[in-house]
């Protein structure tokens, strides 16, 4: 468990656990002061991240519309995925997600809405993006962009690749600010997001940051490519 | 529901021949018809299902039976709501909700209250109330797809999460429906079959202590075809129960190592 527990007997593991109930900024703290998370990996290192594309046969559905092209982002946070959504009081985070996802698809120019229109001027297709969060422990927005490049992919669109270091639901708790980079396939700036907080980001920080995307952004395009592959060899 | 023509001269009920009339997918005598995903009449679809999916919750399962996902989390046992009177045993909240694209044509996906309250009334038989006074376990099902039996994967799918988050239960509950196509009884019917069915009957069982929890019929059945369709069921849902036993068992011991 970290730098925490030398001896690993059950006693010192319970105190452990409490000490990372009660003090959690402190837990994490000592963590960082070595620069590893808790579970021991380096804080360059995000967590595994695998896609599944294709899973539902039923969701090829679209709509005809005369009103011109669009595409309609959802994010729906439904009661499954954590204890604090309940049926009746939906999450405050999902309209948030909802449009900071259609923001990041429509300024990264990643759809041409122009294949969209059928007829012009007079018919197009609207096309429904839904994502549905089935298990939230943190970096939702990026798992959410992540899954709707995905489900894109067979358009041949860019690819759009987003923040570093994943955090879980209980370090985004205990988080004063966060930023959000997100770059395009060849590393272009699609758009920096940093929605207030206790604490000022420094041009350090946003750079690191920065360059912290720039190196995620080559691991999801090869995991990407390797998703998609796998498809069509299917 | 059929109505009965000519019983009673004062009485209305409606003229079979006024009905508009469905091309039968299958002529009425006709023994060599196939299952469209070519199952034996008495065949359940091979069922997937796997605990521990959701690591938000308690306990949580996620089954597919063919076309058919759903994915069900427990919260619990939690404080009840303030508004709650005082309750010396323990409360169970069901919400049963569709995604937007679980079926063919794009649709609200909001919550499907009726449903939920089957659900709740499937599984409150067997939930033992008693170990969680005065809490609340919530019990949460999203159907990703819906492909046919959407309800009785739900409730299996539902029972095992319940066992996966520890909370008590006289048994596993375990459940399979049954559609009535002319003369033929079809086990676990897909979405096509369900929309030409003339009856359904809907069973959620205890196979331990052979009881049933739930029993919906829907449509027009003599006794002999309620017979013979109960014992479908119950030999499904005793299979079913095993399925998701060894699935338990499993997790157990991975989890071990």
């Amino acid at each position: 468990m970290g730098l925490l527990d030398a001896s690993g007997d059950l006693s010192s593991e319970i105190e452990v656990d409490a000490f990372r109930c009660l003090f959690p900024l402190r837990f994490y703290e000592r963590h960082l002061a070595e620069s590893i998370w808790p579970d021991g990996s380096p804080l360059g290192r995000a967590r595994e991240t695998s896609i599944a594309p294709g899973a539902v046969a039923s969701a090829d559905g679209s709509a005809l519309a005369k009103i011109g092209s669009t595409v309609t982002v959802d994010f729906h946070m439904p009661p499954i995925c954590s204890p604090i959504v309940r049926p009746g009081r939906p999450a405050e985070a999902a309209p948030v997600f909802s449009k900071q996802l259609s923001d990041t698809i429509s300024s990264s120019g990643m759809i041409n809405l122009k294949e969209l229109s059928l007829v012009s001027g007079k018919a197009a297709w609207m096309a429904y993006l839904d994502i549905y969060c089935l298990d939230a422990d943190g970096a939702l927005f990026d798992a959410a962009l992540l899954s709707a490049i995905a489900a894109f992919s067979h358009l041949q669109i860019p690819a759009v690749s987003l923040n570093d270091d994943d955090p879980t639901a209980e370090e985004e708790t205990i988080m004063e600010t966060v930023v959000t980079v997100v770059l395009d396939s060849s590393s272009q700036l699609i758009s920096l997001y940093k929605p207030g907080g206790a604490v000022l980001a420094s041009t350090s920080a946003v750079q690191d940051c920065i360059a912290l995307t720039r190196q995620r952004v080559r691991e999801l395009l090869k995991i990407l490519d390797e998703a998609n592959s796998s498809m069509e060899v299917d | 529901m059929a109505g009965r023509p000519g019983t009673n001269q004062t009485s209305y009920s409606p003229s079979l021949k006024t009905q508009k009339g469905r091309p039968p997918i299958f002529k009425d005598g006709d023994t060599d018809w196939v299952r469209p995903d070519g199952r034996g009449f008495h065949q359940c679809r091979p069922a997937f299902i796997r605990t521990g999916a959701v690591n938000a919750a308690s306990g949580s399962a996620y089954a597919e039976f063919g076309n058919t996902k759903v994915i069900v989390s427990v919260f619990g046992p939690r404080e009840s709501k303030k508004a709650m009177m005082y309750s010396d045993i323990g409360r169970l909240n069901c919400n049963v909700s569709y995604t937007t694209f679980a079926t063919p044509v794009r649709s609200q996906g909001s919550d499907h209250k009726e449903f939920s309250s089957m659900l709740h009334k499937a599984l409150e038989g067997a939930v033992i109330l008693e170990t969680f006074p005065k809490t609340t376990v919530d019990v949460f099902a999203l159907v990703l797809e819906s492909g046919g039996s959407d309800l009785p994967v739900v409730i299996s799918c539902a029972s095992l999460a319940l066992a996966d988050a520890g909370i008590l239960m006289y048994d596993l509950v375990a459940s399979v429906s049954l559609s009535c196509l002319g003369k033929n009884l079809v086990i676990d019917p897909i979405l096509e079959e369900e929309s030409y069915q003339d009856g359904s009957l809907m069973v959620t069982f205890m196979p331990s202590r052979y009881e049933v929890t739930q029993l919906t019929v829907t449509g027009e059945w003599s006794t002999p075809k309620i017979n013979e369709g109960m014992q479908l069921c119950l030999d499904a849902c005793s299979k079913l129960a095993k399925i998701m036993r060894s699935c338990l068992k499993e997790a157990t011991t991975t989890s071990q190592e």
